[in-house]
């Protein structure tokens, strides 16, 4: 299979998950949306990596899957404080640092 | 020790003993203080005396040494360094102003014994001493302006030393913006010299004075810059308002910085400057004129005012006219003699009058008192002594120092005979001022608290009040104390008042006319250059007229004054004189109008332009567009950046991701 096939997949789900934060309002939607357009990433490296043949880009794969975990961890902390302080799981709501 | 060490010694005593004080205030009882103070001056005087000693023991040709602790600054041809000189007329200096300040120190540890502010009084008090010293011992004009800096300082701590009277403290803020225009104009006079000679160093710049023409106008304009400075310090016309203010602060401090030390500072700089006055006489007479003014309109000032302490302040502005006349006509021995005659007897006056108003509980109006002669004998002689030294009867020591001055003075042989006859005028004025002062409050029919004092008690006032205006006070700290203390019964005062005694009667053996020239032999290393000095000597037969004419006119006027205050005992000629000649009298007693005429050219001018300036220039100009147009750009640049930043986690995100599209695509483009 050629590499394009890959790389629509790939932008495909990066569309998909920049989408997601763009429209949805729960901020536990947009955590995953964002982890879909890190693994459209990670899919396109790996693509490149198989096309030139070399494993750089499998390792950085990984890293950007650690990357994930700490943000992911991150972003659920952050997640549960605004819920144990009652505030409202909005991201619309949470809007008190503008300008 | 070597000279250099004991000039050293000098300063450093004080210097220590303002830190000594200052730092263990709150360790020691205050009572040690104040011997802690007195020991440190006495030290000083001690360090002087040694001075002399290795000074004497120097060659003639040698006595002027210049000794430099550090450079301080050396750059660009400023040569500004830590340097004493040490010559006759600073080590003459030194020993009157130590000498002096021991002994009123020693009068003060009785007299302030009750004062909340005992220890702050010795502390300011020794630095005062600290900067004098640093003033007349200087070594070039940088440290001479930073002493002469000092001193007004330390004269405006002492003078509001009572803090919480608010008349003291106008009084202090009075005397130290007039000594501010003092020290402009002798920073601007030093500029202008130091132009011309290119050494701040004393030496190097009267050796070069020579290369400035006779009246050169950079010349003149620093020398009457230097008067402006004299002028203000010493309190002459037309800036001597400050200084019968200034009787505000405590006696002792009037004894010393007002009548021996600090005022005689101007006297002090024009004889050490003579190589620049005698090359510019313009300056010097027009100083001269000055001075003979002065000396005639305080002694009219001091004729009619009726508190204690300021009859002697006006006296001391007028004796201090004396001596700028003198060193101004070239008698400079005749005026360094005088300022030394003057610190004796002046200070013996204060002191003196600090007895009586102790005894009147606080209280300095004249026409409260009266009749203090039996109740205070010891207090009574010590006013004596001074006012026969003050008015020049013979043999006290001001007789001597008074006609010295008004004999060279005449022996000018020009116009400056006319500056000698008004001074003959002026001592007849003195004597009868001095002892007008003399007989109300000591003869006369006893007051309360001299009958109360006869009695062998102190009178008490009922309440305290502040003698100017009458405001009830307490005695907390920053008023005076509760309790007054009379030299009858203080040893302490009793000593310094008895050696000041003897000093003003005998100081005049060192330069009896034709038979001592002690002070002339022991000054004439220092005016080595000065074209008059030796040249400058009244003929025997002149000395001896003016002598005479001195007598009998400072014996008349004391007669005068007996007649007039004491055998009149109801003051009807007084009176009378006052009624045919009231406007005189009110002329005077407003004090030739001199405060209100600054306060219309110069006071009111200046606050107008003053609240122009906060009204118009600083609201408008400087809080408008300096401050306003910059911060006014940034407030709207901002609230327009502000708009961006909504709170919306997606325009964030949308932003994002149009950017990094935007480039990327553009580097798509720009590659293909």
């Amino acid at each position: 299979m050629s590499i394009e096939w890959y790389l629509v997949v790939s932008a495909l789900v990066f569309s998909i998950g920049a989408g997601g934060i763009l429209i949805r309002r729960n901020p536990l939607v947009i955590l995953l949306c964002l982890e879909l357009m890190l693994n459209a990433g990670n899919l396109a490296l790996v693509a490149f990596a198989r096309a030139h043949g070399n494993q750089d880009g499998q390792i950085f794969a990984l890293i950007v899957m650690v990357v994930a975990a700490c943000e992911v961890a991150v972003g659920l902390g952050l997640i549960v404080a605004i819920y144990r302080r009652r505030l409202p799981i909005d991201v619309d709501e949470l809007r008190e640092l503008q300008g | 020790m070597s000279l250099e060490t004991f000039g050293w010694l000098v300063v450093l005593f004080p210097l220590g003993g303002t830190v000594l004080i200052a730092l263990t205030s709150q360790v020691l009882p205050s009572k040690v203080h104040g011997y802690l103070g007195t020991v440190a001056i006495a030290l000083s005087f001690a360090s002087a005396v040694g001075a002399l000693f290795a000074l004497q023991d120097l060659g003639e040709e040698e006595r002027q040494v210049t000794t430099v602790a550090w450079n301080y600054a050396n750059t660009v041809g400023v040569d500004a360094q830590l340097s004493l000189l040490l010559d006759p007329l600073s080590i003459f200096m030194a020993l009157v102003v130590s000498g002096v300040s021991t002994l009123i120190h020693l009068y003060s540890v009785s007299y302030m014994a009750s004062d909340r502010g005992y220890t702050r009084f010795f502390a300011y008090l020794n630095f005062f001493v600290f900067s004098m010293l640093l003033l007349v011992l200087a070594g070039n004009f940088f440290f001479l302006i930073v002493g002469w800096a000092f001193v007004g300082a330390a004269s405006y701590l002492l003078i509001s030393f009572w803090y919480r009277r608010e008349t003291a403290t106008r009084a202090g803020i009075k005397a130290f913006v007039i000594n501010v225009v003092g020290d402009v104009g002798l920073v601007l006079g030093t500029y202008f010299l130091f132009q011309g000679t290119g050494s701040l160093d004393f030496l190097q710049a009267f050796q070069a004075a020579d290369e400035f023409s006779r009246n050169d106008g950079d010349l003149v304009a620093g020398c009457l810059l230097l008067l402006v400075g004299a002028f203000a310090k010493s309190a002459q016309v037309p800036l001597h308002t400050w200084l019968p203010d200034a009787m505000e602060g405590p006696t002792p401090v009037s004894a010393l910085i007002h009548a021996a030390t600090m005022v005689t500072a101007g006297v002090y700089l024009i004889a050490r400057m003579h190589p620049f006055f005698e090359q510019a006489p313009i300056a010097a007479d027009v100083g001269a004129i000055l001075g003979c003014a002065t000396l005639l309109i305080a002694a009219t000032i001091g004729l009619v005012v009726t508190d204690l302490k300021r009859v002697i302040a006006y006296s001391t502005m007028s004796q201090i006219g004396y001596m700028i006349m003198a060193v101004c006509s070239a008698a400079y021995v005749a005026g360094l003699f005088h300022l030394m005659t003057h610190a004796f007897f002046k200070a013996l006056l204060f002191m003196a009058a600090g007895s009586v108003i102790a005894a009147m509980a606080g209280e300095q109006n004249l026409d409260k008192m009266g009749g203090f002669r039996r109740a205070m004998p010891f207090t009574f002689g010590a006013m004596a002594i001074g006012g026969l030294s003050l008015s020049g009867v013979p043999p006290f020591s001001g007789f001597f120092s008074k006609d010295e001055i008004l004999a060279t003075v005449a022996a000018r042989d020009d116009w400056h005979i006319v500056l000698a006859v008004l001074g003959y005028i002026g001592a007849l004025l003195t004597a009868i001022y001095t002892w007008r002062m003399i007989f109300r409050a000591f003869y006369g029919p006893p007051v309360e608290p001299a009958r109360e004092l006869e009695g062998g008690h102190l009178y008490h006032a009922p309440e305290h009040t502040n003698p100017a205006t009458g405001e009830v006070e307490d005695t907390d700290v920053g008023f005076p104390g509760p309790d007054h203390h009379i030299a009858e019964r203080e040893w302490s005062m009793k000593v310094a008042m008895s050696l000041l005694a003897v000093g003003a009667i005998f100081a005049g053996v060192l330069q009896i006319p034709t038979v001592t020239n002690v002070l002339h032999d022991f000054l004439e290393p220092s005016f080595a250059d000065s074209s008059f000095y030796e040249e400058l000597e009244p003929s025997d037969g002149a000395t001896f007229i003016g002598m005479a004419v001195g007598t009998v006119i400072a014996l008349a006027g004391v007669a005068l004054a007996y007649r007039l205050w004491v055998v009149d005992g109801e003051r009807r000629r007084v009176t009378a004189l006052r009624a045919r000649l009231a406007g005189v009298y009110t002329f005077f007693s407003r004090k030739w109008y001199f405060d209100e005429i600054i306060d219309a050219l110069v006071v009111r001018p200046f606050s107008m332009f003053g609240r122009f300036a906060r009204d118009v220039f600083e609201r408008v100009i400087v809080n408008g567009l300096l401050v306003g147009g910059p911060s006014g750009a940034v407030r709207a640049g901002s609230a327009a950046v502000r708009a961006v930043q909504s709170g919306f986690l997606r325009y964030y995100a949308a932003l994002l991701l149009v950017g990094v599209t935007s480039l990327g695509l553009y580097f798509l483009i720009a590659a293909s």
